[in-house]
Parts: structure tokens; sequence; C-alpha cells
């Protein structure tokens, strides 16, 4: 077994889980949703990356600008349209609603893209040598960009004034309304912060992997699993759980092919709820 | 007055029963099929209100059980040579006997987090389907020996349709309807009551993935083929979903109004537009979310249409107002 190779393979997968994980975990933090169409937003943005790029033929670097911030106008469209409305509504609400959104995206993005695969095949081409193992540049930088993200998200809401009025708002958003935090105006960046998190994981995703509009559903699942491992609402259980599927997943694939290696998590995921369901570091809260 | 209701009520539910047992001979084949389809989705989405109209769990993973029935009573037909009538009362068993482990692990989350896992393990039972394809047949999925008459079928699904109207009016009308609808409200609340929250959860989850186990088994006759894909369907939860919520969640009548008014746009769509289909699902869902969270049924409430449901509540109400007095 090249296990140097699985490793490194399994930890460069698992940084982009670890974007979305943070991200999921940031809305959920703060607004209580669940962002079902965030895979969604994600493919939608790697499928325009892949039209900027080659339709437009464009540099790969405008898409990284204008892309995250596309998705942030969405995400702050979805949040006035929908989800502003059904505050204080039942939680069923807001999962169907999102629920609902992912399946017009998946589709509006099949009429305008078409089913099948693309991709950037000419964007941050070669390897470079890692530990003795062949390694594409395009995952090494997707991996860095994303865990060097997850962590200025995670610093920024530690360490700043805008961070420290989005956490009083996740914990107690009577007080924080009292002490003068405009919690409304707070939801709204962060929904639009998280979606545009979304949307850099998929600029990312882009040069790195096949790209097609169901791609968000296969993201979504396991980015799932790695909040209830990672513990939900802790960033660094997010991170550390995404690498670990991340590992997880490219062994189980090796081990027992592509199909049943993507269900192992799922198995993992399982185990923890049974036995750890704080998550494994158990530093998330009690689902 | 309240008499010619009742009388009422049961009148337009005979007249529907006859109905539907004449409908086979007068209708045509298009007729039997598209009925077949509603009532297949009808059953999903009074099972469905059990769970997440009564309890309030949002359960994506219902499919999930559709498509292990699919398997089980595919696999029984096509091995074995089971009749397809027993092989759907075997899937029905093996949707539940897989649903208790599953709501064990499963239901110690709540609302979101209980979505989430649900939707994942779907995906992963249908990633099963697709992997072990020595048993499975994967991608290629198993062809069934057709049906020569669509008949039976359609009866077999009418009758339990029949059925889980019947046990839906029940459980609204009883006690444990009203236990349920006390963990949808505050579960911690109920569990301090005194109600067995956790085994009533397990109970609903178990109970509602029955018919939907069988309904996936027959659907896979109906249809004559079965593959991943089509057995693990997230459209076939997103519809069922969607009829609850247009309908109305948590109400007797909710479902039927939901099925059979999305059934018919369904097919409109899908006769006119099938590439926008699935889209327009999915803004019916989002237009009922936003405009009419409480449903159809919940209309007719208010313009007096319908009764409001729940006589044994009013009955304690009114025990509870005369203790007062």
């Amino acid at each position: 077994m090249p296990v140097a190779d699985l490793l490194i393979g399994g930890i460069l997968l698992g940084g982009v889980y670890a974007l979305m994980a943070c991200g999921l975990n940031l809305i959920f933090g703060v607004m209580r949703v669940i962002n079902f169409a965030d895979g969604d937003i994600l493919a939608i943005a790697a499928l325009s990356t892949v039209s900027i790029a080659v339709g437009f033929k464009l540099p790969f670097w405008v898409a990284i600008l204008v892309v995250p911030l596309g998705c942030a106008v969405f995400g702050v469209l979805i949040h006035l349209l929908i989800l502003r409305r059904i505050e204080g509504a039942p939680m069923i609400m807001s999962l169907l609603a999102t629920y609902a959104l992912s399946t017009i995206l998946v589709n509006v993005a099949i009429l305008i893209w078409g089913g099948g695969y693309s991709g950037l095949p000419g964007v941050l081409s070669g390897s470079l040598r890692v530990l003795g193992v062949n390694v594409s540049i395009s995952r090494l930088v997707s991996f860095a960009c994303a865990i060097g993200v997850s962590l200025a998200v995670w610093w920024l809401l530690e360490f700043t004034r805008f961070g420290r009025a989005v956490r009083s708002v996740s914990r107690a958003p009577e007080l924080a309304s009292i002490s003068g935090i405009a919690i409304e105006r707070i939801r709204l960046m962060t929904f639009a912060l998280g979606t545009a998190m979304a949307g850099f994981a998929g600029v990312l995703v882009a040069p790195a992997f096949a790209v097609d509009p169901q791609l968000g559903s296969r993201f979504i699942v396991k980015a799932f699993a790695v909040i209830i491992v990672g513990g939900m609402g802790s960033y660094p259980g997010a991170i550390a759980a995404a690498l670990l599927l991340g590992v997880i997943e490219v062994v189980g694939s090796y081990l027992a092919g592509a199909v049943i290696g993507s269900a192992f998590l799922f198995l993992l995921m399982l185990a923890v709820l049974l036995v750890r369901p704080r998550g494994l570091l158990g530093a998330g809260m009690r689902v | 007055m309240n008499r010619m209701k009742k009388v009422n009520s049961l009148g337009v539910a005979g007249v529907a029963g006859v109905a539907a047992l004449v409908l086979p001979f007068i209708g045509s084949d298009y007729t039997v099929s598209f009925s077949i389809q509603l009532l297949i989705f009808l059953v999903l989405a009074y099972s469905w209100n059990w769970i997440g109209g009564y309890a309030g769990y949002t359960h994506f993973g219902q499919v999930g059980f559709f498509g292990i029935g699919a398997y089980v009573g595919s696999l029984l037909n096509f091995h074995l040579g089971v009749p397809w009538y027993f092989a759907a009362i075997i899937a029905g068993l093996a949707g539940a006997l897989t649903a208790i482990p599953l709501g064990g692990a499963m239901l110690r989350l709540k609302g979101p987090f209980f979505a989430i896992g649900m939707f994942g393990l779907t995906r992963v039972l249908e990633a099963f389907a697709l992997g072990f394809d020595s048993v499975t047949g994967g991608g290629t999925g198993i062809y069934l020996k057709p049906v020569s008459d669509l008949r039976p079928v359609y009866y077999v699904v009418a009758a339990v349709a029949g059925v889980m109207l019947f046990l839906t009016w029940k459980l609204d009308n009883s006690r444990l309807g009203l236990k349920l609808l006390a963990i949808r409200e505050d579960e911690d609340a109920a569990e301090s009551l005194g109600i067995p929250t956790t085994r009533l959860k397990i109970g609903t989850f178990v109970a509602s993935a029955i018919a939907p186990a069988a309904m996936g088994s027959l659907y896979a006759v109906y249809l004559g083929f079965i593959d991943p894909p089509t057995a693990f369907a997230p459209n076939i939860e997103l519809t069922t979903i969607a009829m609850v919520l247009l309908g109305g969640m948590g109400t007797v009548l909710g479902p039927l109004c939901g099925a059979v008014v999305l059934s018919v746009v369904n097919e409109l769509l899908w006769a006119n537009y099938p590439q926008i289909y699935l889209a327009s699902v999915g803004v019916i869902i989002l237009l009922a979310v936003l405009f009419m969270p409480r449903g159809i049924v919940s209309l007719g409430m208010k313009t007096g249409w319908v009764t409001v449901s729940r006589p044994l509540f009013r009955r304690l109400a009114a025990r509870h107002g005369e203790a007062l007095s």
C-alpha cells in the first residue's frame, strides 16, 4: 500500500472539505440554518470558473476575485428574499427552503452548463515531488488556499471586533441586540461570508477535480459528515475531521473502490454519533 | 349540524372508495398507471407525515427505505421467483428491520442534524447498491419479468393508501398523536412531562419506514426495472415532502390534498416542460414555505370547508373548562 501517496492525497482532498465545513459551521452558528444549497453554490462557482477561464479566456485570478464576490451577492439575495422571512419559524421550514433551493440550483446549472463534466486542465498544471510523492500543483494550491482561508475565518471570528459580534449573536441574540449589535446586519454579513467561502471552494475545486452540476451533492454529504465527526460549531474540530475524512476516503477508495470508499465516511459518522455525539474533539455542541 | 357533517364526510369517503374500486374497469391504461403513481406517492406522503408532520423530525432519508424495499423485493422476485405481492410484504418487513437500528443511532440527533445525517445515509445506501454490483447488478440495474396486468398492483396500492389514511385519522384523534405533537413542539418539555420521547420517536420512525419499503418494491414491479438512481431518487423524497408541506403537515387530509394537487401539476409539467420539472418542484416547495407554511388544509379550515380536526383535544379542553368552573 503506497502509504505516503494515500496520506498526501487524502490530506489534500480534506482541505476543500474543511473550507466547506467551516462555511456551513459559520452559517449554522449564527443563523441556526443548515444550508443544503452550499454544495450547489460550490458547483456553480466551479462551473463559472471554468466558463470564465475557458469560455471567456480570462486569466484564472479573475475568477478568484469575481466568483466569491458573485456568491456573496447571491448569498445576500437568498438571505433577504428567503431566510429573513422565515426567521423564527420552526427549523423544518429553513431546512425545506434550503433543500428546495439546492434542487433549483442543480437543475438551473444543468440547464446552463449541461450534465457533462468539464475541467481546467491548463491552469496550475504540473507536479512537485513532496516526500518522494508526485503531487499535482493544482491540488497543492487548492489545499493551501482552502486551509489558509479556513484559518483566516477562524482568526476573524476569534480575534476581531466583527468576530466578537458574530459570536455574541450566535450565543445570545437577545443580549447581543441589547448591547447595540445590529444582529440583522451581522446575520446578513455572516451568510454572505459563508456563501463566499463556498464560492471560493468552488474556484479551488475547478482546476483540481472534474466538475459537473451534480458535484455539489457529492461534496455536501461529505461536508455534513465532517461537521458531525468534528463536532457541530467547532472550527478546529471541523478542520481536523476534514483532513481525517479526506484520508479515510482516499484509503477506502484505494482498498474498496471509489463508490464504497466514500461510504466509509458515513460508517465513521455513525460510529461517532453513537460513541461521541459531541464530535471527535468533544468540542462541538450537544446535538 | 355535527351529525350532518359526519354523514357528509362518511358519504364523501364512500363515494371516493367506490370510485377507486371501479376506476380500473372504466379508466384507460394511462389512468390506471397515473393512479398507481399518485397512490404510491400518497402512501409515501402519509408515512412522511407521521415522522415529519406529527413528530416534527425533518426526514430527508425516507427514499432510503423506499430503495431498500425496491431492492429487497426485486431481488426476491428476480432470483427466487417470489410473487410480487409477497415480495412487497417482505420488503416492508425489511424496511422495519433496518429502521430499528438506524432509528436508534440517528434519532440521537435532533432537528437539523437528524436531517443531514439521514440525507447522507441515503447517499451511502445508493453507493452500496451501486458498489455491490455482484448482488444488485450495479448501474445496469435489475430487469423484472413484466406483469401483464397492472390492475392488481393498483388495488394493493389503493388498499395500502386507504389504510394509511385511516391510521392517520386514528392517530390524529388519539393520545399518541398528541404526544407526538408535544415532541414536535418542545421535546424537552414533553420528556419532563413523562412522555417516553425516545421510544415514541423510534417507534414512529420505524412505523414510517414500513410502507415506503413496501411501496419501493411495488414501484419496481410497476416499472419492471430498478437501478440505484431510480430506487434512491432524490426527487422522490423531494416530491413527497412537497406534497405533505403543500397539503398541510401534521393533518389528516393534508397529504391527500397535496398528493392530488401536486401529482396533477407534475404530470402537466412532466408532459410539457420535462427539463424544468425538478426545478419547478423546488420552486413550489419554496413558495409553500414562504407563503403557505400551514398548507392547503389550513386554508380550508379558515374558510370552514374542512372541520378543524382533533375532537379529542377539544373534548379535553372542554373537560378542563368544566373542572375549573
